[in-house]
């Protein structure tokens, strides 16, 4: 994505990531992740297979003209497109993301749609942008009426996740989760950071950066993408941890356990790709709050648990079919 | 697994039962999700005791979802919001029990292409979270039945296990009624294979619960003179014939929820605390609804060893 030479330097970056397990029993290879992730016929899906399986889809774009939130309900009216793209990791967790980066300033009077078509992936404001207004506003998250970009990132999903190709039956239950980030010019000279990363609610994150001048938006999302996938997973075990597994034990506990292992913990792989730059800040985030040490501890657990009822008697336990399982 | 709740006729016990039975699965561990379709007269929120939207949500519930009008419809998380004392403390072990309310402004409502897609998008979702999604639906031959059965009989839908309870009332005319809603012509049998499902297999997936079940043998009818209570055998059996005569006997039974007094003043949920604490509720309703939540995932209650 080259910005034509005209357009102004960059004030602010924003997206919104979404991410779920594929619903599949089984993982998709790659021909069958590039078929999925075919969203335009006129280009090609990327197929990455070292370190680990990724495909990527082409980017397509949404046109919006509607109002940016803004922290203190400065109206600023954008006009533009709105990047989306999805991706698939291991034929197993997928992902949405929809960015946008927007100049400081923008003609006061909305142009022909010609002129923001070839510029993908830019919204310009009408007017002057109140920059961090915008950036608190759109992590926040906005009004009826005002830009979302996560409804814009699920319109992407949706249509994916009931594909044909899928066949509905994942093998463990977990929340979409969704990361929202806006990320601010640095000051010059400095390198790239992250001012705040907050989980919000219950499937919420935020996260606000400084990146140098010049950054590309699809760089800052690749970032953000692999965030939002390995605090998928972090949840998501949590979660399988701590649910129904708590005391039980038996079989039961080895039903709850096999997805994680199975499907989940060979997962694990911040900064696999992306802007060699932007990839420092994996250590911002492994400093604190320790994205790698909670997931070591994770698989420590989980592999301690699986020691243990393989240490136990065995003895036939009676268990309720939980919902949804063949028994 | 999705279980659809329906019923031909209001009052039959269908809202509260199947808050019921919500409530006990969460209680035994899944994630449980209720999904309130029952669009003229949506009770969920107060079943489960939640303030300020004992008629719906006032935007932005499944009205507005299904419509278009919201992107996606509000969740409520029970445990946290429920203003009933033993609920709040969120039991040890529990899964989740989150409810999706109707808005309070809406009512019965054409069903169009769109909102089928959008009820199809909605259970994916929803069944890629939950362990359990229990639909609501409204009494009769609604458009809230019709869209869920277009919506099941698609591609996207058809690995998902989904079953359906039929509710209704131990009498003469309610089990005439519970009948009809399922066998009659224009009945859901009918109408779900005009929308491609098999009718064999559909039939196959609907089981029935019977509500408000007078029990002659139970503390509640001591009082009743020889007279009274040899009727009250005789008539039984006789509604057993005729239950099994049109196709809804025991063969297809479910379970049986016994007259409650409290359900009879105020639909709400039997908790362990109503029967053990305060003993205003009988222990036989708690079994009750222990029990058919247990049966609505064994296989053995629906015909499959």
């Amino acid at each position: 994505m080259t910005a034509p030479p005209d357009t102004a330097p960059t004030v602010l970056a924003c997206g919104e990531v979404r991410t779920c397990v594929l619903p599949s029993r089984r993982p998709l290879d790659s021909d069958a992740a590039a078929q999925l992730l075919q969203l335009r016929a006129d280009e090609r899906v990327l197929v990455s297979k070292r370190p680990n399986l990724y495909v990527l889809s082409p980017q397509t774009l949404t046109g919006v003209d509607c109002r940016l939130p803004t922290a203190n309900g400065a109206k600023v009216r954008v006009v533009g497109t709105v990047a989306v793209r999805a991706a698939l990791t291991e034929g197993r967790i997928l992902q949405s993301s929809a960015y946008f980066r927007t100049p400081a300033q923008g003609p006061d009077r909305r142009r022909p749609w010609g002129h923001y078509l070839i510029r993908p992936g830019v919204l310009e404001p009408l007017g002057r942008l109140p920059e961090s207004a915008a950036a608190q506003g759109v992590l926040a998250g906005g009004r009826p009426g005002e830009l979302d970009l996560g409804l814009i990132a699920d319109g992407v999903l949706t249509p994916l996740v009931r594909h044909p190709l899928l066949d509905q039956r994942a093998p463990l239950k977990s929340r979409h989760t969704r990361l929202r980030w806006a990320a601010l010019p640095a000051d010059p000279g400095q390198g790239p950071a992250i001012e705040e990363f907050t989980l919000a609610e219950d499937d919420l994150r935020t996260v606000r950066l400084r990146v140098p001048a010049g950054t590309e938006p699809a760089a800052i999302a690749a970032l953000c993408e692999d965030f939002a996938l390995h605090d998928w997973l972090l949840t998501t075990v949590v979660r399988l941890l701590d649910g129904r597994l708590g005391p039980v034990e038996g079989p039961d506990a080895l039903t709850a356990l096999r997805p994680a292992v199975e499907h989940l913990m060979h997962l694990w792989m911040p900064r696999a790709r992306g802007d060699r730059t932007l990839r420092a800040l994996w250590d911002v985030l492994e400093h604190d709050p320790g994205f790698t040490r909670q997931w070591d501890n994770l698989v420590q657990r989980v592999r301690d648990r699986l020691a243990l009822l393989n240490a136990l008697p065995k003895q036939p336990v009676a268990q309720p079919a939980r919902a949804g399982e063949k028994t | 697994m999705i279980v659809f709740a329906a019923s031909d006729k209001g009052g039959t016990g269908r809202s509260v039962t199947s808050a019921n039975l919500a409530y006990q699965r969460a209680l035994a561990g899944d994630d449980v999700v209720y999904v309130d379709f029952d669009f003229g007269s949506p009770t969920a929120p107060a079943v489960f005791d939640v303030p300020d939207m004992q008629r719906g949500i006032e935007n932005g519930g499944l009205h507005s979802y299904l419509e278009g009008t919201a992107p996606e419809p509000a969740r409520i998380d029970v445990w946290r919001r429920t203003e009933h004392p033993v609920l709040r403390r969120t039991p040890i072990g529990a899964g989740r029990l989150v409810l999706l309310p109707g808005d309070a402004s809406g009512g019965e409502f054409v069903t169009d292409q769109d909102s089928v897609h959008r009820c199809v998008d909605l259970l994916l979702r929803l069944n890629a979270e939950f362990d359990l999604i229990l639909v609501d639906l409204s009494a009769g031959r609604s458009y809230a039945m019709d869209m869920v059965l277009e919506a099941t009989a698609g591609r996207e839908l058809q690995q998902v296990v989904s079953r359906w309870v039929v509710f209704h009332r131990w009498t003469r005319q309610h089990v005439i009624a519970a009948a009809g809603l399922v066998f009659a012509e224009r009945g859901l049998l009918e109408g779900g294979a005009e929308r491609g499902h098999d009718k064999d297999a559909l039939r196959s997936v609907i089981r029935f619960v019977r509500a408000a079940v007078p029990d002659p043998d139970s503390a509640l009818w001591s009082h009743l003179s020889p007279a009274q209570f040899a009727w009250m055998q005789m008539y039984d059996e006789k509604l057993r014939r005729l239950a099994a005569e049109l196709g809804v006997g025991d063969s297809v039974l479910l379970g049986t929820v016994p007259l409650e007094p409290i359900l009879q003043w105020r639909e709400q949920l039997i908790t362990e605390e109503e029967v053990v604490a305060t003993q205003i509720a009988n222990k036989e309703t708690l079994d009750a609804m222990e029990a058919i939540a247990r049966r609505l995932t064994e296989d053995t209650h629906w015909g499959q060893p």
